[in-house]
């Protein structure tokens, strides 16, 4: 890549925007992670339970804002790869017999397994210049054909019943072990998962990479007219969204105890659509934050006998008023809190 | 030669029916550019409202046509307060629509419950054509499908009202510019898709059992229909479309189970997407 095209990509997007971006997402980061590892210190019982799901599901929701944030592609089928995670960690731990922690193999095979497919149906559909909208159809196909599959296979994957998943076990070979089964340790397994996922992500959309993403969301044209191969940065973006939604099932599997077909199917994507819209595509963080707050007001309202049934609506409301009012999500509406403030304190 | 008869009275029912369902979608997408995907509720909307005035006592016809008016009505409504603010940008539409059925669904769960409903046949009963019987609602539904299709085919072509919706579509700026109300025209004809969809919702409840996610099945198939056929090629590609994915459909359910058979075809279909994008039946 010469000097020229490089500077040139940075220009592509608002420098001065994303300068602003980065500092307030470090912090909201920072104190959102030290929240949620003091929260098992303070509080016990069903939210040590429920939380880590949640920080899964804020997990998926960011493979969807690398997309849709960074490369402005929607996919309504993110839960494909989220399921391909979960059945392959279930799977294995229900019929290999292996030296090895048979969950490690599952995760890895997850993991790789969803990332791979979503690299092969990514060259498939974008090296033909499949953009937007038709992108959006495809992949809303894929949530159910994997969805269909998974229920078909009734023999391996338990159809409609689910697959029941047992707990992991966290070892180093014979050193040491430490299962799972209790909440406290999952807790923070999975918190570590996911921190240690966030910040590798969130080092990958900074470097060079992900600036050439950002241009080919602004200007997809320009981009390929300064010599980018926009088709394999846009499978490879792909690739590590896939890669991302395949650990978060995996674990979740072996948090909740099954992999359902409901886990892949379209409702469930688009579901991960309205927490990044709610959360904000633009920011990482504010995905991840997105989906666990609507994923717990809705488990929290749907206690309530009164209103259980109006929060699917209250939901849809939700996210028509952040397509049309809050483009940016939560993260926009709190990072123009701060930027009155400023204005508000400056002489 | 009866397994022959039978298949090929199948593909046709089955196309026609599927050309009925994707026609709404078809006009709003072909024409004015957007895609519905709110497509799926405004069928499961119409088969809700038939089912609901047949069970008043109302006939058949007249709780057909009062339903899909009543879908067209909402459809306007939903145009009018968002989704005119919004052509310049598609996806966000795309978005839009997808909230729209988000809330249509969870409205039509308060209202009607979630329970399977059933609409009785109007006509029971099947037609003898020697060796092979063909449900006669079916067949009539399959006429009214071309019936429909041809009658708008005659609007787009043959009256002033579709040369200046045709000219709309080819060039929407010069078409402003000489004085058509565009944003008029818009409005109507995603009044009318909706009023479409509302209609063979209605018309499609009789064949299924009636639930809240009755119009999802439909919603994807009939998008692959309006992609295998080309946008834009609302009338021949609608056909055309429909003919692809339900022929496959029936042709492949010979060989194997009736779930496999949907997987294949979908699979089918993002391989047509992606290497004829414009559509399988449109020169390049």
């Amino acid at each position: 890549m010469t000097l020229e095209a490089h500077s040139a990509a940075n220009d592509a997007h608002h420098a001065p925007l994303r300068a602003r971006l980065i500092h307030g997402e470090d912090l909201a980061a920072i104190v959102l992670f030290l929240a949620l590892a003091i929260v098992p210190l303070v509080i016990s019982g069903y939210v040590v339970y429920i939380l880590p799901q949640y920080m899964l599901l804020g997990l998926l929701a960011m493979s969807l804002a690398i997309l849709w944030g960074y490369g402005g592609i929607v996919s309504f089928g993110q839960a494909a790869f989220f399921a391909i995670g979960a059945y392959s960690i279930g799977l294995v731990m229900k019929y290999a017999s292996l030296p090895v922690n048979p969950a490690y193999i599952g995760i890895l095979l997850g993991t790789t397994g969803a990332g791979l497919a979503a690299l092969v149906i990514g060259y498939f559909l974008f090296s033909a210049g499949v953009r937007s909208t038709y992108f959006v159809v495809a992949t809303l196909a894929l949530s159910i054909i994997v969805e269909q599959t998974v229920k078909s296979f009734s023999n391996i994957t338990g159809g409609w019943n689910g697959l029941y998943v047992d707990r992991m076990t966290v070892s180093l070979g014979s050193l040491y072990e430490l299962s799972l089964f209790d909440d406290m340790p999952m807790y923070y397994t999975v918190l570590l998962v996911v921190f240690v996922v966030y910040v590798v992500t969130v080092a990958v959309m900074r470097s060079p990479f992900g600036k050439i993403v950002i241009g080919v969301r602004e200007n997809e044209d320009r981009m390929l007219a300064l010599g980018f191969n926009v088709p394999a940065y846009k499978t490879l973006l792909f690739g590590l969204s896939g890669l991302l939604a395949g650990v978060a099932g995996a674990f979740y599997a072996t948090h909740a105890n099954f992999a359902h077909p409901s886990n892949a199917g379209v409702l469930f994507s688009t579901q991960v659509v309205i927490w990044v819209a709610v959360g904000g595509r633009r920011s990482l963080i504010g995905a991840f934050a997105g989906a666990i707050i609507v994923a717990s007001l809705s488990n929290y309202l749907s206690s309530i006998k009164a209103i259980q049934n109006y929060w699917p609506l209250l939901q849809g409301l939700i996210f028509i008023a952040a397509i049309i009012l809050f483009r940016e999500g939560l993260a926009g509406l709190v990072e123009s809190l701060f930027q009155k403030q400023k204005h508000a304190s400056a002489p | 030669m009866d397994t022959l008869i039978s298949v090929i009275t199948d593909t046709v029912l089955i196309t026609l029916v599927l050309a009925l369902a994707a026609f709404g979608l078809a006009i709003i997408y072909g024409l004015i550019g957007v895609i519905n995907m709110g497509h799926g509720a405004m069928l499961t909307l119409g088969a809700y409202f038939t089912w609901s005035l047949t069970r008043h006592g109302m006939p058949f016809v007249a709780s057909v046509l009062l339903s899909a008016s009543a879908v067209g009505t909402v459809g306007l409504v939903f145009e009018h307060l968002i989704i005119r603010h919004f052509y310049n940008r598609p996806f966000d539409t795309l978005l839009l629509t997808w909230a729209f059925f988000l809330v249509a669904t969870e409205v039509i769960k308060i209202v009607f419950g979630t329970d399977f409903r059933n609409v009785a046949r109007p006509i029971e009963g099947a037609i003898d054509i020697g060796i092979y019987r063909i449900p006669a609602y079916r067949t009539i539904v399959g006429g009214l499908s071309i019936l429909l299709i041809l009658s708008t085919a005659f609007i787009l072509y043959k009256t002033s009202l579709g040369i200046k919706i045709r000219a709309m579509v080819q060039n929407r700026e010069m078409a402003g510019l000489l004085g058509l109300n565009v944003a008029f025209m818009y409005k109507c004809v995603f009044g009318f898709g909706s009023f479409i969809a509302g209609l063979a919702g209605g018309l499609i409840a009789p064949m299924y059992s009636v639930d809240p996610y009755m119009g999802n099945t439909f919603l994807v198939r009939s998008f692959f229909v309006v992609i295998v056929g080309g946008i834009g090629q609302v009338l021949a590609g609608t056909l055309f479309g429909s003919f692809t994915i339900g022929g496959l459909e029936t042709v492949l359910a010979l060989f194997s189970d009736q779930v496999i058979a949907q997987i294949a075809v979908f699979f089918i279909a993002v391989v047509l997407l992606r290497f004829r994008p414009q559509g399988v039946f449109t020169g390049r």
